[in-house]
């Protein structure tokens, strides 16, 4: 693999995705803008309360425009606060232990000696270390905004299975999401996309008022329009938001592709972290989370299990074909040398951060 | 009018453009030189574990002593010609006088590392086990700080390099290419260590 090459073609492939994210977010507004304002002033010959002068064309199409936007943004704003949440709380909320100096045991040193490693070999500061000691998956996964607040967190099951090489190719994945901003970068993506929801769901709202107010005195053109305008929102919101997500997902897995061949800059080793994926394939559970709050950090895990249009990740096969040309395509069987499950290392008391 | 006009826009633009290219070429140089004092500061970590670790062998390798003092002695040597390189940065001769150092204290450490196969005792040490996983990721870590140097200075020699900030390069005191490291075994190669997995 040529990982400098392979860093620019996802590069590449991201710039050219987010454009067309952003031509999808455009698109639905103006569509939504050009419907509304023809529906208005297709409706403007019949009879109004107050003055019976129809508003002129173009400030139709800015106020209708200006309305769509001011929604989309709002909603886009919205989501992505309730979303920014440094790195340390979402880690916690997953249920994560962090480990440091004081509480690790030999695998927890190897870990706290691997991050350190990979901090310099990535230039980047050494992140907190969040081990999440009830799943016994392989899976880990880097949260926060800047490289400052960012954590690393990883599942007990890939501390005890994997070796030196492979978790260093697993921590390597993850500094390279921390290095190239994909949380804030998917931040955002989630954000317009809630944009756009809100739109379908504003035109669902319209939609379903009408049931209570069938009974009030209204004019069955009014009733009409309303209708329409209603219909158009709920439409055009939720196709937009069907590609914008379907977008999203192709970026995300571009990220992917980005941050394995970042690995193996970083660790000059494919075999590192085409072994750990390897051993997520030949685990019956392969990486899968088992705390609820597990899909808030799906995008940023080293790997995901579904395999469709809206899958975050690339497929595993493939992952590893592109780390490793020659592979037969086979999992190992997990050595028989795996030890015991490790004691509690890090408990809830003695965790007193 | 106009001219003039299009002729300040001209200017700011070339002016920005300068500007541009200073600040990366001047942050460029500043990650490289940082990523140069990361290599000293984990060799220096390196020689610091090694009397810890003579000490904790000593007890089980009593028969040994021989093989532990040369490691002792090859630790001094190598910290003496880290001295010396730290103090001419650069210089030809300090920097081979250090890979020799670290070669010959490489072979020693993996002497005791293969006699402590035949003593179980030792290798089933909680403190030893702990040393060699130490001195393993040390040996890492300088090999990782070197990589990241060489990336470093790869990307600050290539953004001095490319057309067009190889016009202005010159003129802002980034004159000379950033030197690479060269694989020197002593330096860049772990010793393999049977205790670490």
């Amino acid at each position: 693999m040529n990982f400098f090459e392979s860093q620019d073609a996802a590069r590449r492939r991201t710039l050219g995705l987010v454009l067309l994210f952003g031509a999808a977010v455009v698109g639905t507004v103006l569509g939504v803008q050009a419907v509304v304002a023809l529906i208005l002033l297709a409706n403007r010959d019949l009879p109004r309360h107050g003055q019976g002068h129809a508003p002129d064309t173009t400030l139709v199409f800015v106020a209708t425009g200006l309305a769509v936007l001011a929604v989309v943004v709002g909603g886009s704003l919205y989501k992505s606060a309730q979303l920014r949440r440094g790195g340390r709380a979402l880690a916690e909320q997953l249920g994560g232990v962090h480990l440091h100096g004081g509480n690790a045991d030999e695998d927890g040193r190897r870990l706290l000696n691997v991050v350190e490693e990979m901090a310099l070999a990535s230039g980047l500061p050494v992140p907190d270390v969040y081990v999440l000691p009830d799943e016994q998956g392989v899976n880990a996964f880097a949260a926060g905004f800047t490289t400052g607040d960012a954590v690393l967190g990883i599942t007990a099951g890939a501390v005890r299975l994997l070796d030196r090489e492979q978790l260093q190719g697993v921590v390597a994945h993850e500094f390279s999401h921390i290095l190239n901003g994909d949380m804030s970068l998917n931040l955002r993506l989630i954000g317009w996309v809630h944009g756009l929801l809100v739109i379908g769901l504003l035109g669902q709202i319209i939609l379903r008022s009408l049931r209570y107010a069938r009974g009030g005195g209204k004019k069955g053109g009014g009733l009409a329009l309303i209708v329409a305008i209603g219909l158009a929102l709920l439409v055009l919101g939720f196709v937009g938001m069907f590609f914008a997500n379907l977008i999203k997902a192709a970026v995300s897995r571009q990220r992917e592709y980005l941050a394995d061949a970042a690995a193996v800059q970083f660790t000059r080793n494919p075999g590192g972290l085409a072994g750990a994926l390897k051993r997520i394939g030949s685990l019956a559970g392969g990486g899968q989370l088992r705390a609820p709050a597990a899909a808030l950090v799906s995008h940023m895990l080293l790997a995901e299990s579904r395999g469709d249009w809206f899958a975050s990740h690339p497929p595993l096969e493939e992952r590893i074909r592109r780390l490793e040309p020659g592979w037969d395509g086979r999992y190992p069987p997990l050595p028989t040398r795996a030890r015991p499950a490790p004691p509690p290392s890090a408990g809830p008391d003695t965790e007193e951060e | 009018m106009i001219a003039l006009q299009v002729a300040i826009v001209a200017l700011v633009l070339v002016v920005a453009w300068a500007v541009a290219i200073w600040n990366r070429l001047v942050t460029l140089r500043n990650r490289y030189a940082n990523a140069f004092a990361q290599i000293d500061v984990q060799l220096k970590r390196r020689y610091d574990l090694i009397p810890n670790l003579v000490e904790t062998a000593k007890g089980y390798l009593a028969h040994e002593r021989e093989t532990l003092q040369a490691v002792i002695a090859a630790r001094g040597a190598a910290l003496d010609s880290l001295r010396a390189a730290a103090a001419a940065p650069g210089t030809a001769a300090a920097m081979q006088g250090l890979a020799g150092a670290e070669s010959a204290l490489g072979a020693a450490l993996g002497r005791v590392f293969a006699l402590a196969e035949r003593y179980p005792e030792l290798k089933a040490d909680v403190q030893m086990r702990r040393l060699a996983e130490e001195l393993t990721s040390t040996e890492n870590r300088v090999a990782f700080a070197r990589q990241h140097y060489n990336d470093a200075a790869t990307e600050y020699n290539t953004a001095r390099q490319v057309f067009p900030a190889s016009l202005l390069a010159g003129a802002f005191g980034h004159g000379t290419p950033a030197a690479l490291l060269s694989y020197e075994p002593g330096i860049a190669a772990a010793p393999v260590l049977g205790l670490a997995t």
